[in-house]
């Protein structure tokens, strides 16, 4: 074998030797361990914090309104979808009975005519067809505009839950 | 060029040709060829749970609710350029235009794009993360730090991405965007946390149409069996051949 060959093999395996200690030092624990990542990401990624809890968990104390709703044709909706997030308030909410809530346990109450418009404006794209058979959706549509805008009378403006209960519509 | 290299003998010609071609014909033998329905029925060679999602546009009212639990739940910025998941509005006209409009991801609701008599049709189009089983976001990342889980979901590792942008251009559904505190990226989760304690995404959740269905696509009796063997589904590009994993009933091919 020529010399310089021989010193070539010299010099390229320590920089092999080298690479590999460096990738040894660099590479952070746990990658590799599932694939070509760090197996902790995964476990990582499932504490973020929650905000919304699960549609029975008002039950427990608001048990008068879930059973108005679940007769009217709001039954499909979560009370979350009106009301928001509801993580805390469901877990704490229970030490402040007949008392104020503080600010960061009230939950929003969509009670201006925006906040019903948002699924009930009058929209070519909502369905107003029955398609499945199985689970009919349709919902009613409503010209916000014309619906009812004001009292006729004293000409305030109304809003929608003035007529509609938002929980048994 | 030396002239003894160039040279091949006859016999020499032979053989390297036919090792070459056999090689060919071997490494191509042992390739899978896709199969479409690989993926809606079980994970290729995994147990345990296989994630999927189905979204019925019938079913779509457009309120924008799920658009808005997912920046709430997962702490997405609230300016309309950051979106986990968003709705659009596709309007299509008698004379052949296309609309597509998404105000603020939806959050806000929507307005209807066109007179009433010049409209043909026009739905709503809920968009998130496919989670592909053939990420191309996954792919192009070059320290690994986004990943497909054995349950099919695709994750980042916020720890170690560098903000390469890579696979934001990669993911041919624009779900992917750069978190602009974090200066990593960001995308659906599936919810990751909540599915590990046993409930819903956010989105799905919230849904007050039940528009929004998911589940394990290895069990046969999960809800998103059910809708896959009731509706015609499909997704979206299916001739990318990402393995997307998020099936839409009544989809229009204008969608994209
Ligand atoms: C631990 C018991 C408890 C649970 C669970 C609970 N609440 Fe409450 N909630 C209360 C109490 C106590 C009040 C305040 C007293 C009152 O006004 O009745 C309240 C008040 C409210 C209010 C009115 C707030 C205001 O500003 O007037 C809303 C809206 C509400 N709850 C919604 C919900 C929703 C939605 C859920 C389910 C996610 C829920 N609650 C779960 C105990 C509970
Ligand atoms: C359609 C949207 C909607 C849904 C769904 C909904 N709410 Fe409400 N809720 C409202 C509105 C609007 C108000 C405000 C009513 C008012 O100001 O008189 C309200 C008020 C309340 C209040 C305050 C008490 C009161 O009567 O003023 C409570 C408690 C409450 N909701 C609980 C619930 C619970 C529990 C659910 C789920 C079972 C639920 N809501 C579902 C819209 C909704
Ligand atoms: C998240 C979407 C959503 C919001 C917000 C919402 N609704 Fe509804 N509403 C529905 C759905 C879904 C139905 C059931 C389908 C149907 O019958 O139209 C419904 C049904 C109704 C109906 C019965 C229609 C009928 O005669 O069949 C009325 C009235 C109604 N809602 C009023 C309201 C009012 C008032 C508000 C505001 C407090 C409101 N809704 C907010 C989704 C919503
Ligand atoms: C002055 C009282 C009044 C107000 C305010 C009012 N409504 Fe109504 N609404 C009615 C009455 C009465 C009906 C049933 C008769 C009808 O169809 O007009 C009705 C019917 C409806 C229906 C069912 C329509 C259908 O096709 O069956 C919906 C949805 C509805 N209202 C939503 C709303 C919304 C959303 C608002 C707020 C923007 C609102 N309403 C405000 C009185 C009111």
């Amino acid at each position: 074998m020529p010399q310089h060959i021989k010193r070539l093999i010299g010099v390229f395996a320590v920089f092999i030797l080298f690479f590999l200690v460096l990738q040894q030092v660099l590479k952070p624990d746990s990658f590799g361990e599932l694939g070509h990542f760090r197996a902790k990401a995964i476990y990582e990624n499932s504490l973020r914090p929650m905000h919304y809890t699960v549609a029975d968990s008002c039950t427990k104390c608001h048990k008068d309104i879930r059973i108005d709703k679940d007769l009217g044709f709001h039954i499909k909706l979560k009370c979350e979808v009106c009301h928001g997030p509801a993580l805390a308030h469901s877990l704490y909410a229970g030490n402040f009975k007949d008392k104020e809530l503080p600010d960061s346990l009230t939950l929003y109450k969509p009670g201006e005519r925006k906040d019903c418009a948002i699924c009930h404006e009058l929209n070519a794209a909502r369905i107003k067809i029955q398609f499945d058979t199985l689970n009919t959706t349709m919902v009613h549509q409503i010209d916000v505009l014309t619906h009812h805008p004001f009292d006729p009378k004293t000409k305030v403006p109304f809003k929608c839950i003035e007529c509609h209960n938002p929980h048994q519509p | 060029m030396n002239d003894e290299t160039t040279k091949l003998s006859r016999r020499d010609f032979f053989k390297t040709g036919t090792v070459l071609a056999g090689g060919v014909a071997l490494a191509t033998a042992s390739l899978i060829p896709y199969d479409g329905l690989l993926f809606a029925s079980e994970a290729p060679g995994a147990k345990g749970k296989w994630y999927g999602i189905g979204i019925d546009i019938n079913k779509c009212i457009g309120c924008g609710k799920c658009a808005n639990a997912c920046k709430i739940e997962n702490n997405v910025p609230r300016d309309p350029f950051y979106f986990r998941s968003w709705v659009e509005q596709y309007t299509i006209k008698n004379d052949g235009a296309i609309l597509v409009e998404s105000p603020n991801g939806g959050i806000d609701g929507f307005k209807q794009a066109a007179p009433t008599a010049d409209i043909y049709k026009s739905f709503f189009v809920p968009k998130m993360c496919n989670h592909c089983a053939k990420s191309p976001c996954t792919q192009v990342c070059p320290v690994g730090a986004t990943f497909e889980t054995e349950e099919g979901i695709v994750l980042v590792d916020e720890e170690y991405c560098i903000g390469c942008r890579y696979c934001v251009q990669a993911c041919p559904y624009g779900c992917r965007y750069i978190h602009p505190e974090k200066g990593t990226v960001d995308k659906c989760t599936l919810c990751f946390h909540r599915l590990k304690k046993g409930l819903q995404p956010a989105c799905f959740e919230i849904c007050p149409t039940e528009a929004r269905i998911f589940g394990d696509l290895n069990d046969p009796h999960s809800k998103i069996n059910y809708f896959l063997k009731n509706h015609t589904c499909m997704v979206v590009k299916p001739h990318l051949n990402t393995g997307s994993k998020l099936f839409y009933n009544a989809l229009s091919p204008e969608v994209r």
